[in-house]
């Protein structure tokens, strides 16, 4: 019996995609089909993917895609080898810069009204603070009162015995006449506003 | 789809150097503008490029596509490539077919865009897998007739078994198969020996059969 020779698949491969085939092999694969089936099933199998793969790639590149990065490359080419364009800083701006100046001019005035608003703050939260406690009131009025004896004695017993030498008609008298006084009055409204120990409690 | 056939290389013993076939038009064009840029005419040399760049467009996004698997990225590298290819054009040896020297420097920008990637990815998030679905432009329109006749199923199947193939072999087969180069033209255009191209597209051919015919 006559020995057959079958293509190696190397062959095929090269057949299939490199070089032509000769008159011997083509004369092989008419008469033996399992050669001709295996050549076939290989040249599908190229097909397909060739046929999937330029169909990926000519989906995500339509013709419109493609004239646009035609124009692109163009485009860019077009500013290849040219010097760059400097443009220049206009001479005369820098004389006048009435930005500047300007800003100078309302930075003093944020400043002055800064430092007003802070004396303003720290007046008032004094007097704020000392008139919104009735204790503290107390202790400034019998301060005044019995700061004599305390020279005199400088005991806690001496305290208590000047503190009892002033009525409490007298005391309260001496809170109303405080609380009435002129400068007193014009900080009333932030008095209002300030919110008393007990209430934040 | 039509297809072309495939360009046959002459027979030749493995790892001899491979006579190149005639210049092709594009090489004379790409010669000839060579020649307008040497002589100092670049608005001409720019026009005639213009023509050349069509003319390979198509060929290259392919590539690049096939390469990339991201129409950014592969848009980028083909314009990176023929912007190279502009400026370094007093670079080409006219002996040589243009198609060689151009998918040369495409490959590079290839590479150069992957190494970027894989740089990028190392900062970014993971976002949802897409390892096994083709990356898909927002642009991209509706599918066209020829997609609609492969299943997804064998799409996904092909996209798979064609990345699955180690870096060289994918090359080598893109370059052979997609780009329709002949091993002679491939072997200049990486600067491996005919026989290691070979060797490297038997590989991938015989994985890819394994992958999609038994798979």
């Amino acid at each position: 019996m006559m020995k057959v020779n079958h293509l190696s698949d190397d062959r095929l491969i090269e057949l299939s995609m490199l070089e032509a085939v000769s008159t011997t092999e083509q004369q092989h694969l008419s008469a033996c089909a399992r050669c001709d089936a295996r050549r076939v099933r290989l040249q599908r199998m190229l097909d397909d993917v060739s046929d999937t793969a330029t169909a990926a790639a000519d989906a995500a590149f339509p013709p419109e895609r493609l004239a646009r990065q035609h124009s692109r490359i163009l485009a860019h080419l077009q500013h290849e080898g040219r010097p760059a364009r400097v443009i220049a800083f206009p001479a005369g701006h820098a004389q006048h810069e009435p930005t500047v100046s300007r800003t100078r001019a309302g930075s003093r005035w944020v400043a002055a009204a800064a430092v007003a608003g802070l004396v303003v703050g720290v007046v008032a939260g004094r007097f704020g603070h000392d008139y919104g406690r009735p204790g503290a009131s107390r202790v400034i009025v019998a301060r005044t009162a019995e700061e004599p004896e305390l020279r005199a004695t400088g005991t806690t017993a001496t305290i208590r015995e000047v503190s009892a030498s002033i009525s409490d008609d007298e005391f309260l008298n001496q809170i109303e006449i405080a609380i009435d006084g002129p400068s007193a009055a014009a900080l009333q409204p932030i008095d209002d506003l300030t919110p008393r120990a007990w209430d934040v409690r | 789809m039509s297809r072309t056939p495939p360009r046959r290389a002459p027979s030749t013993v493995a790892g001899a150097s491979a006579p190149l076939a005639p210049l092709s038009r594009d090489s004379q064009l790409a010669a000839e503008i060579k020649g307008l840029v040497t002589g100092g005419d670049r608005d001409a040399a720019r026009e005639r490029y213009g023509e050349l760049v069509a003319r390979q467009q198509r060929r290259a996004v392919r590539i690049a596509y096939q390469y990339l698997r991201d129409a950014h990225d592969a848009d980028e590298a083909v314009q990176d490539a023929f912007i190279k290819v502009f400026t370094h054009i007093t670079s080409y040896r006219e002996d040589l077919p243009f198609e060689v020297w151009f998918t040369r420097i495409l490959v590079n920008a290839c590479l150069d865009l992957r190494k970027s990637r894989a740089r990028r990815l190392r900062w970014a998030v993971p976002m949802s897998s897409t390892s096994d679905t083709p990356v898909v432009d927002p642009a991209t329109p509706e599918p066209t007739p020829e997609q609609r006749l492969v299943s997804r199923e064998r799409t996904n199947q092909i996209t798979a078994a064609v990345d699955s193939l180690p870096d060289r072999q994918r090359t080598v087969f893109t370059l052979c198969h997609l780009a329709e180069q002949t091993t002679a033209e491939v072997s200049q255009a990486l600067g491996l020996s005919e026989a290691t191209v070979r060797v490297h597209l038997f590989r991938a051919v015989r994985k890819l059969r394994r992958l999609l015919e038994h798979g």
